[in-house]
């Protein structure tokens, strides 16, 4: 699989888990959000197993990398919210996004 | 003389040899060993009885056949956690799937003690198996069956020491709906490098919320059998990761027909 294949389902993959981690934040009965299944393996671990085959690896990327990394993964949250908050979704706060994209960029040595 | 592999059976007649009926479900006395049957007085059976009915036998919940030992491993189990009067203790996973093939024992506490996950060694150094163990309180049990269908199909196959009410109205959380939802998008984008069992336990997910919404019964076997008849194939050969491109395209159409299914109830 080439770099730019690579990036790109990290990308995909690091959406998921952020957008995942703002609707918990939504959530009304946020108790329940018991994890059943441990064998199912989520975004997170995902990221991580493509982050390790992209080069630099354990250290930040090239800013061009961030940068671009960086616009997709919020770009592609804020459109999962959007479409979400056009349906009638209430209490999603678009503020958390950079914050949370931010951090999992950090935890992943890409910036 | 009724030891911890000891059941109390009556001699029934048969026509050319009477027999004594064990019951499918039982710890120790396993079927080829051999057993001593030794007669007791009326008193001893009385204060057997007894014991017994202070004791409470474990409830099942689908569950027609265990393995002997896996019975004696849960006796354990809960006289472990039984020592803290938990309000329940409720085995499932796949350590009650037929065979040996588990990762670990799941062990769910329903209690208002949420401190007690310092257990999980104890089992694990009784039994020598890794447990994973939730504690919750009972109301968010009842939150977690009236509106999650993870919750139902956990406990769908189940061991509890006491009896588990599962006559519970569903109540359509669709925020929690799309979020489980949400965790099967993963096989959306990586279907490619996934594993076989990665992929089935994504498609029992999604379905297990189509049926949810539907207001279907959801168990392993029903989902299970759900699964086959909209992707026609076998459970068996996904896991194999025999599945392919027209169980792909069958996937996304699923999970897009479920994500509105959602998001036209969400508020």
């Amino acid at each position: 699989m080439n770099r730019n294949k690579l990036i790109e389902l990290f990308i995909a993959n690091l959406s998921n888990a952020v957008l995942h981690k703002i609707l918990e934040k939504a959530i009304d009965i946020q108790e329940i959000s018991l994890r059943y299944s441990k064998e199912i393996i989520n975004s997170w671990e995902i990221a991580k197993r493509y982050r390790e085959k992209i080069n630099p690896i354990g250290r930040a990327l090239p800013s061009h990398d961030i940068e671009g990394i960086r616009n997709s993964i919020i770009k592609k949250v804020k459109v999962e919210i959007n479409q979400r908050i056009d349906r009638g979704y209430e209490n999603l706060d678009f503020s958390l996004v950079d914050d949370f994209v931010d951090d999992a960029l950090k935890h992943f040595s890409v910036i | 003389m009724v030891n911890r592999a000891g059941i109390i059976a009556k001699i029934s007649k048969g026509t050319k040899m009477d027999q004594i009926y064990l019951p499918k479900i039982r710890s120790g006395l396993n079927t080829g060993e051999y057993v001593l049957i030794q007669q007791i007085s009326a008193d001893e059976m009385t204060g057997e009885k007894e014991k017994t009915a202070k004791s409470s036998k474990p409830i099942f919940y689908n569950l027609k056949y265990l393995e002997p030992i896996k019975m004696q491993i849960i006796e354990k189990v809960f006289e472990i956690i039984g020592r803290e009067s938990p309000e329940n203790i409720i085995i499932t996973g796949s350590f009650l799937e037929k065979g040996f093939n588990f990762n670990d024992i799941d062990v769910l506490v329903i209690s208002n003690d949420t401190n007690l996950s310092n257990l999980k060694k104890e089992i694990e150094k009784a039994t020598g198996i890794p447990a994973h163990l939730i504690v919750m309180d009972n109301k968010t049990l009842i939150a977690g069956l009236s509106s999650d269908p993870l919750y139902e199909m956990m406990l769908s196959k189940s061991v509890s020491k006491k009896k588990v009410i599962f006559n519970i109205k569903r109540q359509m959380n669709y925020k929690l709906l799309d979020l489980n939802l949400l965790k099967s998008k993963t096989m959306i984008d990586n279907f490619e490098i996934l594993n076989g069992y990665e992929k089935y336990y994504f498609t029992l997910n999604l379905i297990s919320i189509l049926l949810f919404i539907n207001n279907k019964k959801i168990s392993k076997k029903s989902v299970n059998n759900e699964i086959e008849k909209l992707f026609k194939i076998s459970v068996k050969a996904i896991k194999d990761n025999m599945a392919g491109k027209g169980f792909f395209d069958k996937y996304k159409e699923i999970y897009t027909k479920t994500q509105n299914l959602i998001f036209n109830n969400i508020k």
